[in-house]
């Protein structure tokens, strides 16, 4: 038996000391090829409400960049084929080009709507993962969106931005509101009600900043949702592009004084204001915080022409950054911290969004031939972007990664949509 | 002194310098009129010259984008990075090597790929081999010797065959890179540890026997990404007489990192 045993240990390592190795690297990295059937309902459940949870579902995970979602008209959907690994065809998923294989089951449970979500791995029939979510049964968005951030984390081991919160501008005739919504601009709910309210950025705590008209002056408000707006910069002729520390502590924003503006910092309440840039005749906007804290990108013409500028969050150590192009604004710095997102012109006239990576100054372009794109604004975890873009008439919010692939339209109704601001840390869970 | 008038070169002499005169004016005016002529005929046809401005343009457009200006988008489509793969292999001369079976390049569902197409006699075939196969001579044995050609009447286990069968696991390799596919959820931490083994026998006509995962990356994801690279990239071209046995016995090891 010992015998048995230690050749059953020794044939196999003497097999591989025999072989020869051969090393191979230089993978192609790209998005998982998924396959995720439309999510059976349980006797009793609500066709509407499955319908809605399976449109948020799907998109969620095919804006989200890494998966590759199979078109649904490629399959067959078996009905017999159940949520178990041993009553499902495997190969037959193969052949469709899957590798991974999400099944849904959704049942109503009195006011409450369940779902069952399990992964397969198509190759060795393994289940990966098994996850069970309630939400209202009025609800079924916002059950998608947990389901789809269970998957997303057992890939990534990092939250998904599916339960992030947005804020953006709807401009309708003369006024201007600003809104907040889920990540898919969907379940939107208005702050404002009339007049102009501009330039909105959401705290790690889900309030509020933007810049408002409502004293016929243009001054510098936070409110939480459901609450008051409340001023906090009323200084100057012009306070604008308020932007929340990583923290939620402090706010950033510019003041505009005469021909110049420059970027005060604040406490959350506005108090303690401080100046951070002085340049007599220069205009210095849009700040925005890096994700330590620590330090602060901006705009300023003081070079000639409107450029990306970082310098620390007391104004030390002012470093021009982009030198490419005559036109660059609304800086936004990645959670990540390595890049940070701007809009510039181009020589043809049009607006397009580009990074600028802030160790090496490198500039890649991520939008194109596409009409004006605008007001980038980067998802909680890095990978995404999002815009403002009038590639199909007016202005909508669309969603892409930080590298510029999977353009996607934010599946919201047609409309003025502008300046989306994506909040800096998913809502608390 | 009459002499000396006709010799002078003060004196009129109307005869002969008139007729030098004229011949030499009439030369020269024939000269230039056929000079302008032949420029004005000669050129007439080329004034369509203007075109060629437009030709220098179009060289110009040719230049690096101005650095002062903001870049172009990137394209979509990444090249394929295995550029080594494209040029042909060349089997040794000195022995005969079964020709590589229909379906051992075709590639299922993917990309066309450059098939290795057998030429005999390569002068420069060892420095094709080198540039070709550089990177695997480097995770070689050190053992390897680097005599280039071996000779005809050689050990069948010998240096000859060494040779050869680095270039099957050249090919080997740059076959199964063409499939090496890996998603994009592995997080990027994750990517710089993650090593994967893959042992698989190989039959006589390059059929994979077996193909099984000899050491877990311990990401699910990419130890199937891997085999599935294997399964893709079968079958391969028949291995050489030398190899034909230690494949189909003890296989080959292959280890896979992103």
């Amino acid at each position: 038996m010992k015998a048995l045993l230690l050749s059953l240990l020794l044939v196999p390592a003497l097999v591989l000391a025999q072989a020869p190795v051969i090393e191979i690297s230089g993978a192609n990295f790209r998005p998982l090829p998924l396959a995720a059937p439309a999510p059976t309902v349980q006797e009793g459940g609500d066709k509407k409400a499955a319908g809605a949870f399976d449109t948020a579902f799907t998109y969620d995970l095919t804006a989200s960049g890494i998966f590759q979602v199979l078109d649904r008209a490629g399959f067959t959907a078996d009905a017999k084929e159940g949520m178990t690994a041993g009553s499902i065809n495997f190969s037959r998923w193969a052949d469709v080009g899957a590798e991974s294989l999400v099944k849904v089951s959704l049942a109503q449970d009195g006011g409450a709507l369940r779902g069952e979500l399990r992964l397969f791995n198509v190759a060795t029939g393994h289940e990966d993962l098994k996850v069970a979510k309630d939400a209202p049964a009025n609800e079924p968005r916002k059950l998608a969106h947990a389901l789809a951030d269970a998957l997303y984390r057992h890939f990534t081991r990092e939250a998904s931005p599916f339960l992030s919160r947005i804020t953006y501008v709807r401009k309708a005739g003369a006024n201007r509101d600003v809104y907040v919504a889920d990540w898919d601009g969907m379940g939107a709910q208005a702050l404002t009600k009339g007049g102009t309210n501009i330039l909105p950025t959401l705290s790690p705590s889900g309030q509020v900043a933007f810049t408002s008209y409502r004293k016929n002056r243009p001054d510098i408000y936070v409110q939480a949702p459901g609450g008051e707006a409340k001023p906090v910069v009323t200084d100057g002729q012009m306070a604008t592009g308020v932007a929340f520390s990583p923290d939620g502590r402090r706010i950033a924003y510019a003041l505009a004084e005469g021909e110049s503006a420059q970027i005060y910092v604040a406490a959350v309440d506005g108090s303690g204001a401080k100046a951070i840039t002085d340049t007599p005749y220069g205009l210095n906007t849009s700040p925005s915080w890096s994700p330590d804290g620590k330090r602060i990108a901006f705009v300023s013409n003081r070079g000639g022409s409107p450029q990306v500028y970082v310098m620390g969050a007391d104004g030390s150590g002012v470093k021009r950054l982009t030198f490419q192009g005559n036109y660059n604004q609304t800086p936004d710095w990645s959670p990540r911290g390595d890049l940070i997102a701007f809009t510039a012109r181009d020589e043809r006239n049009a607006f397009d969004l580009f990074t600028v990576n802030v160790e090496t100054g490198k500039v890649t372009r991520l939008t194109q031939d596409q009409g004006n794109n605008e007001e980038p604004s980067f998802s909680p975890n890095g990978r995404l972007i999002m815009f403002s873009t009038t590639r199909n008439g007016g202005a909508h919010l669309w969603v892409m990664t930080a590298e510029g692939n999977n353009q996607l339209p934010l599946p919201m109704e047609k409309g003025n949509w502008l300046t989306p601001d994506w909040g800096i840390a998913p809502a608390a869970k | 002194m009459d002499s000396a008038v006709t010799h002078s070169l003060l004196v009129a002499r109307p005869t002969k310098l008139s007729r030098f005169v004229v011949f030499s004016v009439g030369g020269h005016v024939a000269v230039l009129l056929a000079a302008v002529l032949y420029a004005r005929f000669t050129s007439t046809p080329k004034m369509d010259l203007d075109q060629k401005p437009i030709n220098a343009s179009l060289v110009r457009l040719g230049k690096p984008r101005d650095p002062k200006l903001l870049p172009r988008k990137e394209q979509a489509q990444p090249p394929p990075k295995e550029v080594a793969a494209k040029p042909t292999p060349t089997p040794p001369s000195q022995e005969p090597v079964p020709a590589p079976s229909p379906n051992a390049v075709a590639v299922p569902g993917a990309k066309p790929a450059p098939a290795p197409t057998p030429q005999k006699g390569e002068a420069n075939a060892e420095d094709r081999r080198k540039k070709l196969f550089g990177a695997f001579d480097k995770s070689a044995k050190p053992s390897e010797p680097e005599e280039l050609e071996g000779a005809e009447d050689g050990d069948p286990d010998g240096d000859s065959a060494v040779q050869e069968g680095e270039r099957y696991y050249g090919l080997l390799k740059s076959q199964v890179r063409r499939h090496y596919n890996v998603a994009d959820t592995i997080p990027d931490a994750e990517r710089l540890y993650l090593k994967a083994q893959v042992a698989m026998r190989l039959g006589r006509s390059g059929e994979v026997l077996d193909v099984s995962l000899a050491k877990a990356s311990g990401n699910e994801l990419f130890d199937s990404a891997v085999v599935a690279a294997v399964r893709k990239a079968s079958p391969f071209s028949p291995p050489p007489d030398a190899l034909r046995d230690a494949l189909q016995k003890n296989g080959v090891v292959l280890v896979f990192s992103p």
